[in-house]
């Protein structure tokens, strides 16, 4: 492409994405605002800065302890991120690589399984999470969320995407499969190992109906549930609603900006791509 | 043990792990649900569980209120994903080709996804709201009528989907950048030199590469599309007159609103029935293309 072509594109993709990014920002603004400041659309940036939205919501210690569900929330996520991860890939590996037999077929009754609405596990999944007495513990959020298919049908796709012919250069070198798996084929993949991480970690911590329904101690609920719930106690009062929101999604924006250093990184040392 | 009978053996012991895991939690609720289905399960009133064979099928098949819910979910259904599809592809193909400042906007555009849909929801409220919303004050700005985006039928279910584009576009986009990135880049340098035009290489090269990924963004953006709640519910609550309630939404009410929990299994495997049968339809599309 021509050099003036280049320019034009990259400015053209910075004015789409300034259009997604504009609600967001409305958004961060808008928390900044005085009650009475807070509907009044013909001013975006706020005329008066005040923090009182946010310091309101930090006062609430003693009912809604803001650091524990934080906590809660980060060990919740991640865990179920690192399991995601590594249980995806190594079952990619079985059903694209070793070619298991049955295996296609397994991945259809997978992609199946997705096909039901998720509301319909709620109540079994109830039930037999009080057999294991995991209610009202991590667990509860954290291993039934391995059992989705999601992972390992994307990271199957993008394992046919990448051509074999390296692996199989490996294989007549000499290796086993597994140092195949750990050398040569999780690197190859790991742009696409990043973007599940990031998709796991943001579904987990989004999740809303688990821990409402899973969790009953008010400090073992994760971050969104518990400030959704103190904020529908004033769901008129616009600034207070989006600061909270504010605050449930920042320690996520931070993670997805930490995450996706490792995604150009990760590329950058297989020395394969751009 | 041959080393092609090792192989094969090692595949299932790689598979092990998520085998179990999909057993425990998913193969055994869904057991559960089945039984649900052809059971009269009213939470409240105790003493009737009781066997019903397939009544619960036969009522929805005549429930006026399913098939009102089918359609709606059709309607989004049909609006949202080859809108999703083409804005995303282009979108990842936009970024693709960038030079520079590829990673800024692909934060930008992902940005909206973090927010999970309660606040996503409660902010486009406002920005669709009639009296003093911000989409109807800038049209009253530029001297044009204000419009009735979530209290019309006909305006409704076009503005969940736009609400739907801005919300997950971007986590649509970053997955097939993933796998434009992912292409080595040989492949590309290789069929430059031949002289080949961008629009042929696309064609002929970059899109049969992305063909199995391509394939799991449409099944996942159907599968989505089918069972959108979230969106509705925020918005409209399913209005006016019911005109964007989709089935999950209904069977959601129906079991946890009204505890009809055998009605409710019965509706979701209707519904499982015709997500499949769409994602058959375009899983032999794309691999005719194969051939």
């Amino acid at each position: 492409m021509r050099r003036a072509g280049r320019i034009f594109l990259v400015a053209f993709m910075f004015a789409i994405a300034a259009i997604f990014l504009a609600p967001v920002a409305l958004m961060a603004f808008t928390s900044f605002k005085p009650e009475s400041e807070v509907l009044n659309p013909a001013s975006a940036i706020p005329k008066v800065w005040t923090l009182s939205n946010y310091l309101h919501i930090l006062g609430w210690v003693e009912e809604a302890p803001f650091g524990r569900w934080l906590l809660n929330s980060f060990f919740v996520s991640t865990s179920v991120t690192v399991l995601v991860v590594g249980i995806s890939s190594m079952a990619a590996y079985g059903i694209t690589r070793l070619k298991a037999p049955g295996g296609n077929a397994f991945l259809g009754v997978v992609v199946a399984s997705m096909m039901i609405p998720a509301q319909l596990f709620l109540v079994p999944l109830y039930l037999m999470l009080s057999k294991f007495h995991w209610l009202d513990t991590p667990l509860a959020l954290i291993v039934p969320a391995t059992a989705g298919g999601w992972g390992v049908f994307m990271l199957s796709q993008f394992m046919r995407a990448v051509p074999e012919a390296i692996e199989e250069a490996a294989i007549i070198d000499g290796c086993s499969t597994g140092e195949v798996f750990f050398n040569v084929t999780l690197p190859l993949c790991a742009p696409s190992m990043a973007t599940l991480g990031v998709f796991t970690f943001i579904g987990s911590w989004n999740d809303f109906l688990g821990p409402l329904v899973f969790m009953d101690s008010v400090r073992n609920y994760t971050l969104p549930v518990g400030i959704a719930l103190y904020q529908t106690s004033y769901y008129t009062e616009y600034g207070l609603t989006l600061a909270t929101s504010v605050m449930a999604t920042l320690p996520l924006i931070l993670v997805f900006l930490a995450f996706q250093r490792q995604i150009v990184e990760s590329m950058a040392s297989t020395g394969l791509k751009d | 043990m041959t080393y092609l009978q090792e192989r094969k053996l090692t595949g299932w012991l790689y598979l092990a792990p998520f085998v179990v895991a999909f057993t425990t939690f998913v193969i055994v609720p869904i057991g559960v649900s089945l039984w649900l289905s052809v059971m009269r399960f009213d939470l409240t009133s105790r003493e009737s569980v009781s066997f019903v064979g397939l009544q619960n099928f036969q009522d929805a098949l005549k429930d006026d209120y399913f098939w009102q819910a089918m359609k709606a979910t059709l309607w989004f259904a049909v609006l949202m994903i080859p809108s999703m599809l083409i804005l995303a592809l282009s979108l990842a193909l936009g970024m693709h080709a960038m030079n520079r400042g590829r990673n800024v906007v692909r934060a930008m555009l992902f940005l909206p996804g973090m927010f999970n849909v309660a606040v996503a929801g409660i902010l486009w409220q406002w920005f669709y709201n009639g009296e003093f919303g911000l989409f109807n004050f800038w049209l009253k700005g530029a001297g044009l009528a204000p419009q009735p985006w979530l209290s019309d039928r006909g305006f409704a279910m076009p503005s969940i989907v736009l609400m739907s584009l801005w919300w997950s576009v971007g986590g649509t986009s970053v997955v097939i950048l993933a796998a434009l990135q992912q292409i080595p880049k040989q492949i590309f340098e290789a069929a430059t030199l031949d002289g080949a035009a961008y629009f042929p290489l696309l064609s002929k090269i970059t899109l049969p590469l992305l063909r199995p990924v391509l394939m799991f963004v449409v099944v996942t953006n159907t599968i989505g599309a089918f069972q959108v709640f979230g969106q509705p519910f925020l918005l409209t609550r399913g209005g006016p007159e019911l005109s964007t309630r989709g089935v999950v939404q209904y069977i959601y009410e129906t079991a946890f609103n009204n505890y009809r929990m055998g009605y409710g299994a019965a509706m979701s495997w209707l519904l499982f029935l015709v997500i499949a049968l769409f994602a058959l339809v375009q899983y032999r599309f794309l691999r005719r293309g194969h051939q």
